[in-house]
């Protein structure tokens, strides 16, 4: 029941009137107070120029042009400007991982999986766009029983080049069942961040079929090899999730089977017998270089050429790493849980010449690996470099091979351990480059031609690079 | 311009209350409201709000006329040259791609498709000028004699992007007789910092969950279809009434008194007490504006109400999803009239609360998929049809995963604060007690929704595309 204030005394109303008007007084102080010290902080504090976390640079302050104004982005770009550099972002975006996003509910289980984002869509597997090749598919066929229904089976390997057949067993790639939590199409399980894969097999066939054209173009004097390089999804996913994700084995292998005289290197095996050791970041999307390193070792196998081992290249760690994966989730597991980033620098010279995307304005005599110590971000970037170049890299190996590898980011980490088993590299990213590319592979003398990509990018909106950049 | 950016919040906004603050008369204190509002709008527009301007001058100038010309020719004249130069900028920029598509789709023509970008918030200042013309019309507000004023009415920055739709009779006399009280800033304050919690810690939270489930319904189970939905639902609800709160808050900050956009609507019984709930200003322009517009003679009452709802949909968006949407809600309401309310009341509460929440949960599915080959495969999933079982783990970790916030947006649904204001007027202690808690918990929310600003890409509220 209401207070009856028609009762009280001229004084009392007096009173309270007075009281009402103090506590809304105070309540705007207060408010007014955050306002006046967001100002502050907002307007006249150091602004942040980087994000290590996310791996970028933040925006900066845009230059002014008519055109830009009245297409509204030198406003909009001042607003982000103002907005993504606030003083201490890192600290503050770690605040929220570890105190504000933990609040919105529990982990799924005993362990605490996560899972940030989409799950596995089968509505991008059309079964119909697996068309058989009307050839002999591979110059190397694998066969083996399915790998998650037998810990130990037998693979033969057949190829041409050498008729030799191997046997080997395969390691169980089975995880036991573990709890965690999902976002944005990530699972966080035992601190590893883990990219739930789409699939999409008619990108699958369009992919390989782009690789036959690109032989077809080259003609006999090229190898053409397609090594799709699985993600840590394919070895760490616990057995309980596995529904959530299409199988990248599945995709390789369908890939594999449409392609026409282009060699397919099986990087999904040759990763799986090390799938104990530090293949893969555990906060960050890509491979860890010793990865790219079995991965490469298979690949020089199957074309034929020398491999140095590991333990002729300078290890070298770098401690505190915490990769994109962090960015992406906002994880306190992973942003409190960083790992080691360990990569290896060959002993033996190279020459290294950058180009841009047009392989015009060469820099010489450039470094094949930073130096991460000038590095203000850490990432898988900080040692490798970015993608937005052509890197050509002469090496002391002398058996007249010359390799041009197209790949994604993943390809990077191939180039320091593919130095000793070729003459010459050029290794371009298939999404930043801007001539034919099968002109390029001719003018440059190549006598092996790799796409090296994750499985993300060969089904993925990247595989439309191919096309491009055969009929530009 | 956002109002959930702290680019908004922390420069904009001070720097304009310090301006107001410091004009001292009224008519100052419109110019500067002026300015920052033309401001505001051609930060994210620096074109069309060049068009915003001649739809100011055209109506300013008509209901001039309508003044002049009271119960003449020339006044009626004015009036439809207004609302039909009204319509026709609405048709233009909003929906002549769309029927461009439509022609050549169905009668196998080749049109060339209009590519142009939706100019933002012009079905609200659009409707708001309609308001104005037909009030001026049926004089039941004085056309306003300065432009000034009346472009003030227009582009008030508050409400000028997404509403809610602001009749000219609402604020007539503010427009250059108010004062903005303690009570008033106090109130308005914290109504903002609602607001902006709501949108930024609730909304775009769930904004995550849902996009997860609904971008792939392909794959959804039953109970991912219906649970997709229903935190869609929730976070449009905490998004477009977290707008319209900061957009009443900021007007009290102001001295304006804007009128209530939503009631609590899933406090609903039924669907035809949902819409009174819901998104209030346009529901109820349609009702004073269009449902007893006698063209359909006799029938006037139920052809009204279905045009009503087809204008609805298509308020919403240049898509056939949303012109489905409103005609299925006007399915729902015309079946409730013709039940008749005296019978719907002695259906059973629970089952009248079921029912309509079924209705809105799958109407909120309607309303998010512009695709209708993806919508059909919403309703498969919902019904059982979609070949993906009844529950999936992944709607079973994201339930766990995000357990407090959906109870934390259930609870939020409900009158809290009209329940701990009532319990305030109970005993002044309590009401003392209950206004310095407010205090803290206004500066907490700020501290953190800033906090998640930090953290955020633009996130824009979802009402800015109609």
């Amino acid at each position: 029941m209401s207070e009856n204030t028609d009762k009280l005394s001229f004084d009392e109303k007096r009173r309270r009137r007075k009281i009402t008007r103090i506590l809304a007084a105070v309540n705007i102080l207060v408010i007014s107070l955050v306002f006046i010290f967001g100002f502050v902080y907002l307007l006249f504090f150091k602004r942040e120029t980087v994000s290590n976390e996310e791996n970028r640079n933040l925006t900066k302050f845009p230059k002014f042009s008519l055109s830009s104004y009245f297409k509204g982005e030198y406003t909009s770009a001042i607003a982000d400007y103002y907005d993504d550099t606030v003083h201490n972002r890192s600290e503050i975006k770690a605040f929220i991982s570890s105190h504000i996003l933990p609040l919105k509910g529990m982990s799924y289980g005993d362990d605490g999986i996560i899972i940030i984002g989409k799950t596995y869509s089968n509505e991008d597997d059309d079964d119909t766009a697996a068309v058989p090749p009307t050839e002999p598919a591979t110059t190397v066929s694998t066969t083996e029983a399915h790998q998650t229904d037998a810990a130990e089976v037998t693979t033969a390997v057949t190829e041409t080049t050498t008729a030799a057949v191997t046997s080997t067993t395969i390691p169980d790639n089975k995880n036991p069942e573990a709890n965690g939590e999902i976002s944005d199409g990530i699972v966080i399980v035992d601190n590893r961040g883990i990219m739930l894969f789409g699939g999409g097999k008619k990108n699958g066939i369009e992919y390989a079929e782009s690789l036959n054209a690109y032989k077809r173009d080259l003609g006999d004097n090229v190898n053409v090899y397609s090594m799709v390089c699985p993600t840590p999804v394919s070895y760490y996913l616990p057995e309980n999730y596995q529904n959530l994700t299409a199988s990248e084995k599945d995709n390789i292998d369908n890939i594999n089977s449409a392609l026409v005289n282009v060699t397919p290197v099986d990087a999904y095996t040759a990763l799986l017998f090390h799938k104990k050791e530090k293949i893969y970041s555990r906060t960050d999307h890509h491979w860890q270089p010793l990865g790219a390193f079995y991965a490469a070792e298979e690949f020089a196998r199957v074309a034929g050429v020398d491999f140095a081992p590991i333990s002729s290249y300078n290890e070298i760690t770098l401690e505190g790493y915490v990769g994109t994966l962090y960015g992406y989730t906002k994880s306190s597991a992973l942003l409190n849980n960083p790992e080691q980033f360990i990569y290896y620098e060959p002993k033996t010279e190279v020459n290294v010449t950058r180009y841009n995307t047009s392989f015009q304005n060469p820099t010489e005599n450039c470094s094949l690996l930073l130096n991460p110590a000038n590095m203000s971000n850490s990432s898988y970037y900080m040692v490798f470099g970015g993608d937005e170049q052509i890197t050509h890299v002469s090496t002391s190996c002398k058996n007249g091979r010359t390799l041009v590898i197209f790949k994604d980011s993943y390809g990077n980490a191939l180039l320091p351990v593919l130095t000793s088993s070729f003459e010459n590299i050029y290794l371009c990213d298939l999404r930043y480059f801007d001539l034919n590319a099968v002109q390029f592979c001719k003018d440059v003398g190549a006598t092996d031609l790799l796409f090296s990509m994750c499985t993300f990018s060969a089904v993925g909106v990247n595989h439309d690079y191919l096309e491009v950049n055969r009929t530009r | 311009m956002v109002f959930s950016r702290l680019f908004f919040l922390y420069l904009f906004l001070p720097l304009c209350i310090i301006s107001y603050a410091a004009a001292g008369k009224i008519k100052h204190k419109n110019t500067v409201l002026v300015i920052f509002s033309l401001i505001f709008y051609a930060w994210g527009e620096p074109m069309y709000v060049f068009l915003m301007l001649l739809s100011a001058a055209v109506n300013y100038g008509c209901g001039l006329l309508i003044g002049r010309f009271k119960g003449r020719f020339l006044g009626s004249f004015s009036a439809f040259i207004a609302v039909f130069y009204d319509l026709l900028m609405l048709g233009i920029f909003k929906y002549s791609g769309f029927i461009a598509e439509n022609i050549n789709t169905f009668f196998h023509a080749s049109l060339p498709v209009p590519d142009i970008s939706l100019p933002i918030g012009i079905s609200f200042y659009t409707f708001q000028t309609i308001s104005y013309i037909i009030d001026c019309s049926w004089e039941k507000v004085q056309p306003q004699k300065s432009f000034k004023n009346f472009l003030l009415y227009l582009s008030l920055f508050p409400q000028l992007v997404a509403g809610p739709i602001v009749r000219y009779s609402t604020i007539e006399k503010e427009i250059e007789n108010r004062r903005t009280s303690v009570s008033d800033l106090s109130n308005g304050l914290s109504r903002i910092i609602l607001g902006l919690s709501k949108k930024v810690l609730i909304a775009n939270q769930l904004s995550e969950i849902a996009s997860n489930i609904l971008d792939n319904i392909g794959s959804s189970s039953v109970i991912g279809a219906w649970y997709g939905a229903a935190v869609y639902g929730m976070q449009i609800y905490f998004d477009f009434s977290g707008y319209s709160d900061i957009a009443i808050g900021l007007g009290r900050v102001f001295g304006f008194h804007f009128d209530e956009n939503f009631r609590h609507p899933f406090m609903c019984r039924d669907i035809t007490e949902f819409w009174q709930r819901w998104h209030i200003s346009l529901s109820t322009f349609f009702r004073d504006y269009l449902l007893y517009i006698p063209i359909f003679g006799k029938r006037r009452k139920y052809g009204g109400l279905f045009l009503v709802w087809l204008c609805t949909g298509i308020w919403h968006g240049a898509s056939w999803n949303f012109i489905i949407w409103g005609l299925y809600y006007g399915l729902f309401v015309f079946a409730e009239m013709l039940i008749g309310k005296k019978r719907m009341k002695k259906i059973p509460i629970v089952i009248r609360h079921i029912y309509s929440k079924l209705v809105i949960i799958l109407g909120f599915g309607i309303f998010y998929f512009e695709d209708l080959g993806k919508l059909g495969r919403f309703f498969k999933a919902c019904f059982g049809f979609g070949g993906n079982g009844f529950i999936s783990m992944s709607d079973k970790i994201s339930v766990v995963n995000n357990v407090y916030l959906l109870i934390a947006a259930v609870v939020c649904c409900f009158p809290i604060l009209e329940g701990i204001k009532k319990l305030g007027d109970k005993s002044f202690a309590l009401k003392s007690a209950a206004s310095a808690a407010g205090t803290l918990a206004c500066a907490v929310l700020l501290i953190l929704s800033s906090i998640m600003l930090v953290d955020a890409t633009t996130n824009p509220f979802l009402y800015f595309r109609f």
